[in-house]
């Protein structure tokens, strides 16, 4: 054996202290853009009059700075301390890891500048344009590879449980964006999705309810079975039960996603196959959450006084709610009241703010005194940061539940006439308004907690002396000399970058033979031969909507429920979407739904309500869109996007691209002198035009069949 | 180093930093810390030179006692041959070698981090890796550097000595764990949880459910993930049901083979012709079912494994002497005609003759007798005689297989045939019959059925043969006997195997044997009657008790405690009489009566062995040393003679015989002297008048008697060290606990009894349904795991409850030394 | 709803994958022991803090 049989090597801790600051100030930008967004839903002045700073704009800020940009950041932090440790070896290649810092933060900054500016998919979770798309893909493979690097050449033959989570999570999240971002781009800030109405629906929910389970949940399990044994320094309560609840959850892993979809458009069979999943799902998360709460068997003393375990109780607690009640969420019947209310928004707080948000600080406590070889500067502030949180939650989720039934049940009330109760929608946000206003002053605690980690932990690093590379030293791990005649399948395995790049062409080989049957042949969705797609006013119309996040507050699906249909109309069939690119259904209706919204007021009310809502309807809490009507949108890439449409199978007829502009201005100014009679001037290109054109077309289409169509 | 010195404390309660336990005879203090031996101290110094001192830290007090390490400095010689090494390592070539230790001393978390920082103690070692649960540790390092012998020595320098059976040597290794049952498992998981999926659209919703074209791509999907279940995960079921077949019996396994083909082969009649959804999803859920039934079993089994010849307990190296030049060799290169020399304490491997002019030979291992024989020269000594006193020269005339102890275990008592009536035949015989009536009453649905309508037929068919589960028979008995093994094996009562549990319920006569069994050899009580002892005395007695090994002597040397011995000339032992020496011109004798010569019947109540002083003649006192009766020994045999017929048998002269009667009372059939062979056919005479016998023993000796017994339990004091091949062991501390066992084996039983009543009317009820078609398929496919997993939980509850009920459930035996 | 092709391949591709894995895990022997891992990642850092403290090796 050449050398000394023991070599010696060091982790890199800078990496980990780098991206630990990503985690804390994208957490409080990202939790700061929550508390306005709270605000803004009961104080509509909150908006600050501009388009950059409406909800619409910010909600999906905050998701994506609150998912991608905390949690994300925080992932990377712990699997860069915990999984050179494990493994016994430094991090296969320093320049993919800075690689990989920088770019992912480019990629938040780039978040940061698109959203407010509208450019968004209005995919949920995905909102991100298609070249950020590609560069979070390039980003996240560069991570895949240094983790696999680093496995190649790990000392240690054992892989701990933790790396399992880690590499699925990497695995699952690579192919979930891949095939939820497959878009057909129209320009460098536009593109449109590569499937359509209730396609795009099940595609969508499918990576996003994954964006939630491997993205926020495997990598923190895989966190907590490292963090929390060492917190509490006992090995975890069974580790068989870690290696089969892992195992369980990753092989039957096909049909989640429909849950977000039930009753609606979706096709029944696939509601079901939904739900019994969701209910199979309590097995694999309570496995992680049993596994994590007794590990502290004997050991609650030191939770008593150790703010670190204390925050990682509360953690395993919340993920064991969340994950009870996201299966019961999708039970019929529950879902039927819940859906569309803020009851979802409650499930989705609990396991944010209490899972990720507190084991992502008891980590950062953890590892700060650790990294800098201090105390932590004062455990007084953390465990007030603890109680601030905790409270903070509680604040959040419990306004938002009584909120949420109180609204719900509103809506299906009948009087004893037969007809609804409330019949204006407005009745009952109205009633839920200081329920917002709870939930926002619960923002307001969790983010001042927050601030005073920051400060701790600026203290501790002031106090302590940062130790950059932490020495270590360990056996190699018997070298697999690779024998004659060896399966060639090994001697491949252990060239990690040319793996890598073989896996990657293989995964792509597959999606691209899977997808391109589904765009060529003609959907077998049931089509209704009077809907046909729209014009390009509407088209731009739709546009503007997407990019103003409309879809935040109204959805455009109503529900086959007898309430739904009184208050909105026939209730929306899978074939009205068929020309919907990317599908807008929603998931939250703080204003009302909008599928039938075509033809029930003049233009000029929508006119005068976009201008200032409370106009219209007094007490709304909608934002006012005053620019609207002097905004003018530029028309010129209609033929552009025409062309696009027309490649994703939308029958727009030979050549029209170049005849959409003469229809678009037709169309405007009809618009135009139907406004002017009611005394209002507009010019054709503002933005108002284009958005009542697609306002008043949302939903007619079915009503042109024959009239006894029900 | 730091300055060493003995402090002399007896009240104070000091603990030795290293291990933990009481410094009773001295303690050292070195480094500021407190040690209770040299021992733990040289371990101390090693580790804190290699700045390992972390041990310490992590658990505390981690380290074991190192008071009674014997030293002798060439123990691991015989690791130097290279044929002990190529048995022993796992793997080896030109330049490192690995190999496995199995290392009882490995209690917590401080184990774990020394042995695999062993690295930092030798430079040659550059890998080693602990398995906690079954204390075995991997340990990788280069020739050039380090040699076996000095790794093996390094690792009992810190404490942990890695323990090296015979059998380790004689028997290849065990085989890599079976892993093919958990591909074949994860396979049936993963296919049955995924056509579980592709299924569930059928079972819900009755409308019109499926697009057109996803019915057809789900059950081509279906049976996509039907082939590996069926022709991976099912193949142990067809190949074991085609080799019972061939040899003309029925086997458990032809039903079930029987069972998944059908349902295969008509699933796919239903996909494929009719366009139905068929029940592959059932098919692999059934089988996913069973294949965590055998794992469950197998796992049992595993954890439980042992079955040591006599060779695990001979010494495992005997020095040979090659031109009065001693050489250290495994014991089984020992040929016919070597010159072997063996040292005190020490087992005489193989018949041999007596080269010296006497020796004292104990042969408590053989015939049970605890007072040792002298052997004159030229005399033969049998295997497993342990050698006292000083070393002697033996010419080996057998070698070890041929040993007379052998001879008494290789009669053909060894091989216990099975009995007839044991549940486990029982369940297979029920089974053959079981199978070819369903098959009948299938058949004969099929062929009432087909005349008025076919496709019920087919229906009827295949429910009876779905929904009649002969696993329930099958899986009952093992799950049953599996969990009470376990239950037991918690409380230190370890099973061979589950047949073990029917014949201990079938039990009416027990057999004791009395040295080791009922006695503790730790318990031994001696108190001395007679004029108190000066101080003077004390110490003459003392030199002479140090002077012999003889056990009743050893016990009054620890009665005496650690007083100085005073110094005595021309000190002389007759051998199994006493000692007699000069101090200070006056004769001490301190031995037995008849040759002290005076009359025995003191007519003192105190029982066991009466050792007597005389000084100068004159009766000074005399010690009663009862062989330490275990406690609970009194009223186990009282609950037990209500229910057994009780015997025991003994190898010692029968001067205890009034203290046993009248502890035990007139139930107890009691027989002394008896030799192995005696103990042989005393059970043989029992059996011919029909008895079913229960022997319990200890030694070698009455392993042949163990092995005669329907059932043999070995009482020992530590399990890993001393088990001979016998049924089951039990540990010392719970031998009271007998009666309870015996009745929790009768309930167990019991149970499985009932769990056939259930399963058969549960048959009897589907069938009656079956035939008439009444039950769709789907739903017999549901009921027939549930019925199995019925029954399961059913034995398995039951188990449970009972054992609570037994009072069964307090702190098991965990860490036993 | 032919999307349902895709979302089917893909998941059967991948959890077929980790089943391929698992296969993997097994035969390389991850999960022999599956109880002393979770002591081991306990032990690392103590004995070596020493060394940090002096010298802190510049390796590489």
């Amino acid at each position: 054996m050449s050398g000394p049989l023991l070599e010696q090597f060091s982790y890199d801790n800078k990496i980990v202290k780098y991206f630990g600051a990503a985690t804390i100030i994208w957490g409080i930008t990202g939790m700061l853009i929550g508390v306005i967004a709270a605000t803004q839903l009961f104080l509509p002045e909150a908006n600050m009059g501009n388009p950059y700073t409406t909800f619409g704009r910010l909600r999906p800020l905050h998701t994506n700075a609150v998912i991608f940009a905390f949690v994300g950041n925080a992932i990377f932090a712990g699997v860069y301390y915990s999984m050179p440790r494990l493994l016994k070896a430094p991090m296969w290649n320093k320049t993919l890891s800075w690689f990989h810092f920088w770019g992912w933060q480019i990629i938040i900054l780039s978040a940061v500048i698109t959203l407010p500016l509208g450019l968004t998919s209005s995919k949920e979770y995905a909102e991100l344009e298609w070249p950020i798309d590609i560069a979070i893909t390039i980003v996240w493979v560069a991570f895949g590879a240094n983790m696999i690097g680093t496995l190649i050449k790990r000392r240690e033959k054992h892989m701990y449980v933790a790396i399992w989570f880690y590499l699925a999570s990497f695995v699952t999240v690579a192919v979930l964006h891949i095939f939820n971002s497959l878009a057909l781009p129209v320009s460098l800030f536009k593109s449109y999705s590569a499937y359509a109405g209730v396609q795009d629906a099940l595609v969508q929910w499918w990576y996003g309810h994954n964006a939630v389970a491997f993205f926020l949940t495997t990598p923190f399990l895989g966190l907590m079975y490292y963090y929390l044994p060492k917190a509490a320094n006992r090995p975890v309560y069974s580790y068989k039960l870690s290696i089969i609840h892992f195992w369980s959850l990753i092989f039957i892993y096909i049909w989640a996603g429909p849950h977000h979809l039930l009753y609606t458009a979706l096709p029944e069979w696939a509601q079901v196959l939904g739900v019994a999943f969701s209910i199979m799902l309590i097995a694999p998360s309570w496995g992680g959450m049993v596994n994590g709460l007794l590990t502290l068997r004997g050991a609650w003393d030191k939770v008593r006084v150790d703010p670190v375990l204390k925050f990682m109780v509360v953690a395993v607690t919340a993920y064991g709610m969340a994950t009870f009640e996201g299966p019961l969420l999708s039970l019929k019947n529950v879902n039927a009241i819940a859906h569309y209310t803020d009851w979802i928004v409650a499930h989705v707080h609990i396991g944010g703010l209490g899972w990720n948000g507190f084991l992502t600080f008891s980590m950062l406590y953890w590892l700060w005194p650790k990294m800098w070889r201090t105390n932590l500067y004062s455990v007084k502030l953390a465990n007030t940061h603890f109680w601030l949180g905790t409270l903070g939650i509680l604040f959040y989720a419990l306004p938002m539940y009584v909120a949420a039934l109180t609204q719900s049940l509103m809506w299906k009330e009948f009087g004893d006439a037969g007809r609804l109760a409330y019949p204006n929608f407005l009745e009952t946000v109205i009633q839920i308004v200081p329920m917002y206003m709870l939930r926002a002053f619960g923002g307001l605690l969790y983010l001042s907690g927050a601030i005073i980690m920051v400060y701790n932990l600026v203290k501790t690093a002031a106090a302590g002396s940062f130790l950059e590379e932490e020495a270590d030293e360990a056996p190699a791990l018997a070298k697999h000399v690779s024998t004659k005649g060896e399966f060639w399948h090994r001697a491949w395995e252990r060239k990690p970058v040319f793996f890598t790049i073989l896996a990657t062409v293989a995964i792509l080989i597959g999606g691209v033979v899977e997808i391109i049957p589904t765009i060529l042949i003609k959907s077998n969705v049931p089509t209704i031969s009077s809907v046909e797609p729209y014009t390009p006013l509407e088209l731009q119309g739709r546009d503007l909507y997407i990019s103003n996040g409309c879809v935040g507050c109204h959805s455009q699906m109503i529900r086959p429920f007898r309430s739904e249909t009184e208050r909105y109309g026939e209730y929306s069939k899978a074939g009205e979407y068929v020309y919907d690119r990317p599908f807008l259904w929603g998931s939250k209706r703080t204003g009302p739904d909008l599928h039938r919204v075509g033809g029930k007021y003049p233009d000029s009310w929508h006119y005068h309500h976009m201008v200032d809502p409370r106009t219209m309807s007094p007490g709304s809490l909608m934002p006012p869109y005053p620019w609207m009507t002097t905004n003018l949108m530029d028309h010129s890439n209609i033929g552009a996007k025409i062309r696009t449409m027309q490649k994703l199978g939308v029958p727009y007829p030979e050549g029209y691209d170049e005849a959409a502009i003469n229809d678009l201005n037709a169309q405007a100014e009809s618009i135009v002198a139907g406004l002017k009679e009611s005394g209002v001037e507009v010019l054709p290109e503002s933005e108002i035009v284009a958005l009542i054109a697609y306002l008043q077309r949302l939903g007619t289409d079915i009503s042109k069949t024959t009239s006894s169509n029900p | 180093m730091e300055k060493t010195s003995t402090r002399f404390h007896d009240e104070t309660r000091t603990t030795c930093f290293h291990c933990g336990e009481l410094c009773d005879e001295e303690i050292i203090l070195h480094d500021d810390k407190d040690f209770c031996c040299t021992g733990c101290k040289t371990v101390y110094d090693v580790l804190n030179e290699n700045d390992l001192c972390d041990y310490y830290d992590i658990s505390e007090t981690p380290g074991s006692n190192q008071k009674k390490e014997n030293s002798r400095f060439n123990r691991f010689d015989y690791l130097d041959d290279p044929e002990v090494l190529d048995k022993l390592v796992d793997f080896k070539d030109d330049k490192n070698i690995h190999v496995t230790f199995y290392v009882p001393l490995i209690h917590c978390a401080s184990c774990i981090w020394l042995l695999e920082n062993l690295h930092r103690l030798h430079e040659g070692i550059f890998y080693s890796r602990v398995d906690f649960i079954n204390k075995k540790v991997q340990v990788k390092f280069s020739r050039e550097k380090i040699g076996l012998k000095d790794l093996v020595s390094l690792m009992a320098g810190i404490g942990y000595e890695p323990q090296i059976q015979l059998s380790d040597m004689v028997h290849p290794k065990k085989p890599a764990v079976d892993r093919k049952l958990i591909y074949k498992l994860a396979v049936a998981g993963f296919c049955f949880g995924n056509m579980m999926f592709f299924s569930l659209p059928e079972y819900f919703s009755e409308a019109e459910l499926l697009g057109d074209g996803f019915r057809e791509l789900f059950h081509y999907l279906n049976v996509l993930l039907a082939l590996p279940v069926v022709f991976y995960s099912a193949t142990d079921y067809f190949r074991n049901a085609w080799m019972s077949l061939k040899n003309k019996s029925v086997s458990m396994e032809v039903p079930i083979a029987l069972g998944i083909s059908t349902l295969f082969l008509y699933s796919l009649y239903e996909i494929f012709v009719i366009g139905q959804e068929g029940y592959l999803d059932t098919m692999g859920g059934l089988l996913f079912f069973l294949l965590v039934g055998k794992w469950y079993q197998q796992k049992t089994f595993d954890t439980l494994s042992f079955d040591r010849d006599y060779t695990s307990y001979f010494p495992i190296a005997v020095s040979r002497m090659v031109k009065d030049r001693e050489e250290v060799i495994p014991l089984t290169k020992i040929q016919v005609g070597d010159r072997i020399s063996v040292r005190n304490e020490e087992l005489v491997p193989a018949d041999s003759l007596l080269l010296d002019e006497a020796a004292l030979i104990d042969y408590s291992f053989v015939t049970g007798e605890e007072v040792p024989v002298r052997v004159q020269k030229g005399a033969l000594v049998y295997a497993g005689g342990r050698l006292k006193g000083s070393s002697v020269q033996l010419l080996v005339q057998k070698s070890p297989s041929q040993g007379y102890l052998t001879d008494l275990w290789n009669q053909e008592t060894f091989n216990k045939g099975d009995q007839e009536d044991s549940l486990a035949s029982l369940a297979t015989r029920i089974s053959g019959k079981f199978t070819l009536t369903v098959l009948l009453i299938a058949f004969g649905a099929l062929i009432y059925w087909s005349f008025y309508d076919l496709p019920m037929g087919v229906r009827a068919f295949t429910a009876v043969l779905i929904i009649t589960c002969p696993c329930a028979l099958a899986m009952s008995t093992p799950f049953t006997l599996g969990n009470v093994m376990r239950i037991f094996g918690k409380r230190g009562f370890f099973l061979k195997n589950s047949q073990v549990i029917e014949k201990l319920a079938m039990v009416d006569t027990l057999v004791f044997d009395k040295t080791g069994t009922l006695t503790s050899p730790s318990k031994a009580q001696i108190h001395y009657e007679g004029e108190a002892l000066s101080e003077e005395t004390l110490s003459v007695l003392k030199a002479l008790v140090n002077h012999s090994i003889h056990p009743l002597s050893n016990r009054i040397n620890r009665w005496l405690g650690d007083i100085p011995a005073a110094r005595l000339e021309r000190v002389e032992e007759v051998p199994g009489k006493g000692l007699k020496a000069i101090y200070k011109s006056q004769d001490v004798f301190l031995g037995a009566a008849s040759i002290s010569g005076m009359n025995d019947k003191t007519g003192s109540k105190s029982k066991g062995n009466k050792v007597h002083l005389l000084i100068e003649g004159v009766h000074l006192g005399t010690f009663y040393i009862e062989s330490g009766m275990r406690e609970g020994m009194a009223e186990m045999i009282q609950a037990l003679d209500k229910s057994h017929y009780l015997h025991l048998l003994s190898g010692d002269q029968d001067h205890e015989r009034p203290f046993l009667e009248e502890k035990f009372g007139p139930g107890m059939h009691m027989h002394f002297q008896q030799s192995p062979k005696d103990k042989l056919n005393q059970i043989h005479r029992l059996r011919e008048e029909g008895k079913q016998v229960l022997m319990v023993g200890d030694g070698l000796n009455d392993s042949g008697a163990l092995k005669a017994g329907q059932v043999g339990i070995a009482v020992t004091e530590n399990i890993s060290h001393f088990s001979p091949a016998s049924d089951a062991l039990l540990d010392g501390e719970k031998l009271r606990y007998l009666p309870a066992y015996l009745e929790f084996a009768r309930l167990g039983r019991r149970i499985i009894k009932s769990s056939f009543g259930l399963s058969f009317t549960y048959n009897a009820l589907g069938v009656f349904f079956a035939v008439q078609g009444l039950v769709s398929p789907v739903f017999c496919a549901i009921l027939m795991p549930a019925s199995s997993i019925s029954v399961v939980l059913f034995t398995t509850l039951a188990t449970n409850y009972f054992a609570r009920q037994k009072g069964m459930n307090e702190k098991p035996t965990s860490g036993w030394k | 709803m032919e999307v349902i092709f895709v979302l089917i391949g893909v998941s059967l591709v991948m959890a077929g994958g980790f089943l391929w894995l698992f296969f993997k895990a097994v035969k390389s022997g991850q999960y022999d022991d599956h109880h002393t891992p979770a002591m081991r990642i306990l032990f690392d850092q103590k004995a070596k803090n020493k060394t940090n403290k002096k010298t802190p090796k510049k390796t590489k």
